[in-house]
Formats: structure tokens, sequence, C-alpha cells
């Protein structure tokens, strides 16, 4: 079997996958959650009022046809309109999108690459001053509380010092970058601790192993084990849990765009939720497993590159 | 005289350890010749292992820590000698394969990678080209069938027996002078041991390099060894060539591992009835006693061993033979 086919039926795996996160999203918001007719029309509203909202919103058709609604959404990203503003959701993502990627996916690059590059420094100096110190620092980053860093940043760096903009945002390259600076150096800081903790213990893991000592017994240099041996098998476990973030990036920082008012998938979240927008809340929930799913298939794939002991059939 | 390669002198390993420190190797002296085979034969923890790793200087420091003596490799003491120069030293003149060979190849390079890597690091003269034939050739030499396939493969897609192939392919790769096999043969069946033992016979007459073979089976000594050298609790206790020790083993540890071999009565061709084993367990290195370290498995026992004389010195007995033991059994 090659790549192409694996990739294949991996690709057909995914559809009953996708039926039963419907299916249980259908049920959440069709079977669970209160009435939304009663949220949006308010305790006074008559039986009429109420039964003529439910037609309007198409909450009156059969079940069926509302649940292979959210199954078509889920393939063609056809989320319908918006409550409350009557947007296309589709278009509202799509908007919200980008100003979310301009601060998670630079963020996320640099928290990566910082905490692999610390925790081969720290690896290889295992057991000295320099490696206690750096888990000490990580498990000191990791006690405060985020919102400790967002409010220290946007008072002192941002205020008093006025090295970054507050809050706020403005469309179009370059100019969100004064706008994304700060957020992306606090998500660093916040991700930074626990990363490089799980990557420490990753090629630790690997470092103890059999087959350094033979690398040693070869007369290889410590730089070229942990460079080459050690990381190349530390990248299976890492592989899962990079790629596997990837999806929640689109998804935009709930607090982190909150606080700095950017319009991101985040706030848009954070808004649909507050005001009971039904339609918006779903097309989260769907767009977030579907992406799940997919960076899910896209990890399985990868590690049959790096691992050769991961059969494909 | 065959020449003498190796010359392990007054080695003493140390190990800080949470209950405090250890002696692991208390004062070893062995001497490996050129094309020639000793056996270090000892039960688990009698400092065998740590030895063999001394030698390759791969004693992981801290917690473990080289105390004294000397490692006359040719005619450096290895100890004295910078890491870089170890390095250049380790998989090229001095080779080690170890008992684990489902684990001691790295799972994500393939066979080949991992021998060509040997040769790039010390014989940086040859060609990608000419790398990957010496590899290839090195496979056919250890009885790898068909090794241009067997090169591309994964340590996974080999059985056991193969991959321990592939490690003696990849330590001889560079020729070295001494191969150090700590319990090659441990982790494989018995049919596999057999091949692989007269393998490393074969390719030592072809090479004529030295082995340091660590055992703790006296049946592969008899079949590989020249000479042996018995340890127990970190010391030598007796040193003889092969049949020497076979034949008239001086001290009643090893008279004991010789007896606990399994073997058929040649006359009447039945097992013997019962195993005889050696009673007791080996002390602790965190509580040796005063004297023999032997003195409490053994049946000859004196109040001499039981420290009024001190700690029994390794004396010569007859040439080439010396044996630890106040009352030498013949």
């Amino acid at each position: 079997m090659n790549i192409y086919t694996y990739i294949m039926r991996r690709l057909l795996y995914v559809i009953p996958v996708l039926l039963g996160v419907c299916a249980i999203v259908f049920v959440l918001f069709n079977l669970v959650s209160p009435d939304p007719t009663l949220i949006m029309l308010g305790k006074h509203a008559s039986v009429k009022q109420m039964a003529e909202l439910r037609a309007e919103l198409g909450l009156d058709r059969p079940m069926l046809e509302q649940y292979f609604d959210i199954v078509k959404s889920a393939f063609t990203f056809d989320f319908g309109r918006s409550w409350t503003t009557k947007q296309e959701i589709s278009e509202m993502i799509k908007a919200g999108a980008i100003p979310s990627l301009t601060v998670t996916l630079p963020a996320f690059v640099f928290s990566t690459i910082l905490s692999i590059a610390i925790s081969l420094l720290v690896a290889f100096y295992r057991g000295k001053a320099i490696d206690k110190v750096v888990v000490f620092a990580c498990v000191a980053l990791m006690s405060i509380s985020s919102l400790a860093y967002i409010l220290f940043g946007q008072y002192v760096f941002a205020f008093k010092l006025g090295l970054f903009e507050i809050s706020g945002y403005d469309a179009g390259f370059p100019y969100f970058i004064p706008y994304v600076l700060l957020p992306i150096l606090i998500i660093v800081i916040i991700s930074v601790g626990p990363d490089v903790r799980f990557y420490r213990t990753v090629v630790l893991d690997e470092v103890y192993q059999d087959y350094v000592r033979t690398a040693r017994a070869k007369g290889l240099g410590e730089k070229k084990i942990l460079f080459k041996h050690v990381l190349k098998n530390a990248l299976i476990p890492i592989i899962t849990f990079v790629v596997i973030r990837i999806p929640f990036l689109i998804l935009g920082a709930l607090l982190i765009e909150s606080f700095f008012s950017i319009p991101g998938l985040g706030g848009i979240t954070l808004n649909a939720i507050n005001s009971s927008d039904f339609p918006v809340i779903r097309a989260m929930t769907v767009l977030s497993a579907v992406a799940y799913i997919i960076f899910t298939v896209i990890t399985d794939v990868l590690y049959t590159l790096v691992d050769p002991r991961v059969r494909l059939s | 005289m065959a020449e003498k390669i190796l010359d392990v002198k007054d080695l003493v390993v140390e190990f800080n350890t949470d209950r405090g420190g250890v002696t692991a190797v208390n004062g070893v002296n062995l001497e490996v010749f050129k094309g020639k085979t000793l056996g270090l034969v000892g039960e688990s923890g009698s400092g065998k292992s740590v030895t063999a790793l001394s030698i390759m200087r791969l004693i992981p420091t801290p917690p473990g820590n080289i105390a004294a003596g000397e490692i006359r490799f040719r005619d450096k003491n290895l100890l004295d000698i910078p890491l870089d120069n170890m390095r250049s030293i380790r998989g090229n003149k001095i080779a080690m394969i170890f008992q684990e060979p489902m684990t001691s190849l790295n799972p994500v390079f393939t066979v080949g990678n991992q021998i060509e890597e040997v040769l790039e690091l010390h014989q940086k003269e040859l060609s990608n080209a000419q790398r990957k034939e010496k590899a290839i050739e090195m496979l056919r030499l250890v009885g790898i069938p068909s090794p241009e396939q067997r090169i591309e493969e994964y340590p996974h897609q080999l059985s056991g027996g193969m991959r321990q192939r592939v490690m003696i392919a990849m330590s001889l790769a560079c020729e070295p002078d001494l191969l150090i096999a700590d319990e090659p043969t441990t982790a494989l069946d018995v049919t596999i041991q057999a091949q692989i033992l007269e393998l490393m016979k074969k390719l030592q007459d072809e090479l004529g390099m030295g082995i340091l073979l660590i055992t703790h089976d006296l049946g592969v000594v008899a079949e590989t060894c020249d000479d042996v050298a018995v340890m127990y609790c970190g010391q030598i206790v007796e040193t003889a060539d092969v049949k020497t020790l076979f034949a008239h083993p001086q001290h009643p540890y090893t008279k004991g591992l010789i007896e606990s071999i399994p073997s058929f009565d040649s006359t009447s061709g039945k097992v013997k009835d019962r195993l005889p084993t050696i009673e007791g367990m080996v002390p602790s290195l965190f509580n040796l006693p005063e004297g023999c370290n032997f003195q409490g498995r053994c049946q000859n026992v004196s109040e001499k061993c039981r420290g009024s004389a001190g700690e029994p010195k390794l004396e010569t007995i007859a040439t080439e033979h010396q044996v630890r033991c106040f009352h030498p059994l013949s």
C-alpha cells in the first residue's frame, strides 16, 4: 500500500467520525439546550410569537432535516446566517480568521521553536545548574495566571513604557503588526513553561535509550547524538503535540482577543455565546471538530514519514 | 607471546547513589592480547559491565566515576587523553557490542545508514559510494543474506540475531584492535548464540583483533575464550588460561560456577540428577563483609576468611594462574 491509498483510506474513516460529531452537536443544540426562542423573546413572549420565530429560524422543520443541515455544513462550510447580526456565518469566519491567525500563528511558531530549542539545551546539560534553573523558571512561569501577564503587559509595557499598543486592531499588512506584538509575546510566555517541560521530558526519555549508548560507543559527539539520533526519535511524540494544536490557532485565543480588542474568531465566539447566537456557536463547534479530525489525519500521515515502524497497512 | 593491546591496572570505579557511595569495580587488572579472547565472567552486579564501559569511558558521570587505575591501550593511558581523542578511538580502535540487540540500534535509521555513520566518522577519506559498498561488504562478512537489500531496512525488520550481526558489522567496520562484547549472546536463543559466537571467532581469525568477552555463561567461555578472569563483588577472584581454569579451578566460587553448568554424563548419556548451585546470595555492595567477600557462600570458610587476616590478595599460584583465596582448592 502506498502513501496515497493510505491517505485516502484515512480520509474515508473521517466520514463516520464526522457523522457522529454532527449527531452530538445536533443533540446538544436541539434537544439539550433550552428553547432559543424563549431566550430571544424573553419570558413574556406569547406562544404565537414563539411559533412565528421558530418558523422563521427553521426550527419547526423535521429533526432529520435539521440534522442533515449540520452534516452538510461540515462539508460545505455553509453555516447559514447569524441570528443576531444576520450576516453569512461563513463570511464572518473568513473575516475573523485572519486577525486571529496574525496573533496565534506567529505566537505558535515562535513558542514551539523556542521551547524545542530550550529543551534540547537543557537535555544536553541535564542535571547541571542550567537545567535546574530552566525547570524552576518553567514552573514559575506556569504558576502565574495568564490574566496577570495580560494586565501586567498592558499596564507596564504598553501604558507606562509605551512599547506596544494597549489594544485595538488595524486590518491589512503591515498595519496590524504594532497591535499583535504584545499579544504574541504574552502567548509565547504563557506557552513556553508547559511546552519546555513537555519537550524536555520527551527528549530525556530518548537520551537514556540503548541506541544513544551505541552512538557514543561509535565515537559520535554529544551534539551529533542529540541533534541526529535523539531528535529524530523525539520528533514522534513532538509531532502529535504540535500538529494537533494547529486547528486551535484558527479558532483564536478567546481571552487574548477580548482583552486586546482583536476582531478574531475568539471574539466572535465569545459574542455569540453571550447573545445565544446558536448558529454561530454551532458553526464554531462543527468547524473545530472538522479541523481537529483533519489534523489528526495529518498527524497519522506524518508518523509514517518519521517513524519507519509505523506500517501503512 | 602475542602483543598486549589492553592492560587495565588497578581500576577502581565508584558510584554515588542516594544510599551512599559504592565501589563497583575494586582494583581490577586485565590484559587482552592481539588475536586472543579474554573472558570476563561473573554474576549480575559483579562489575563486569562497569569494567567494560570504563574502558570505553562510557560510565555515566555523575553518578559514576573512575577513581583510580590505568587503562593502557597500546601505549596510551585512555584515562589521561582528552575526550575528543577518546571519541576518535571509540568505534575505530576499540569497538563495543551490547547485550540488547533489540534496542541497541536506532529504530529510525536504516541499518546501512548506521554502519555508514561509523565509517563517516573514522574513515573520512571514503566517498559516499565507497562507504555504502563497505557497509554492504560488512553485512556480507557477518553472514547476512542479500546485504544489498538489507542495507535499506530498518532494525525492526530484522530478527534479534540479525540485529546482533548488524551490531557486529558496525563495530568491526573500522577493523578495531579491540572488541568489547558485553554479553553479546545473552538475549538470543541458543542456536543463534552458537552462530554469533562462531562468527566472532571467525572474524577474530580474519581481522586479528583482541576480544574482551563479558558473559555469565561459562559454557560460552569454554567455547570461545583463551583466558578467563572471574569477577566477584567488583574484584577479580581468579584468572587463568581457559584449560587450567576448567581443569583446576582454585577458587571455590569458580568451582561452584563450573559445577553449575548443566551437562550430560557422557558415558551413560543421562542428565545429572540435580544441578548443583552456589548457596546464598551475592552480598550487597553497600554492605560487604570484613575479609573475604565470598565467605558467606563458601564451604571452606575459616576464621581467617572472616577478617582476622584482612582481605585476601590475588596471589600467583602457578604461571599465569592467580587466585584470591586463603584456602585455594589444590
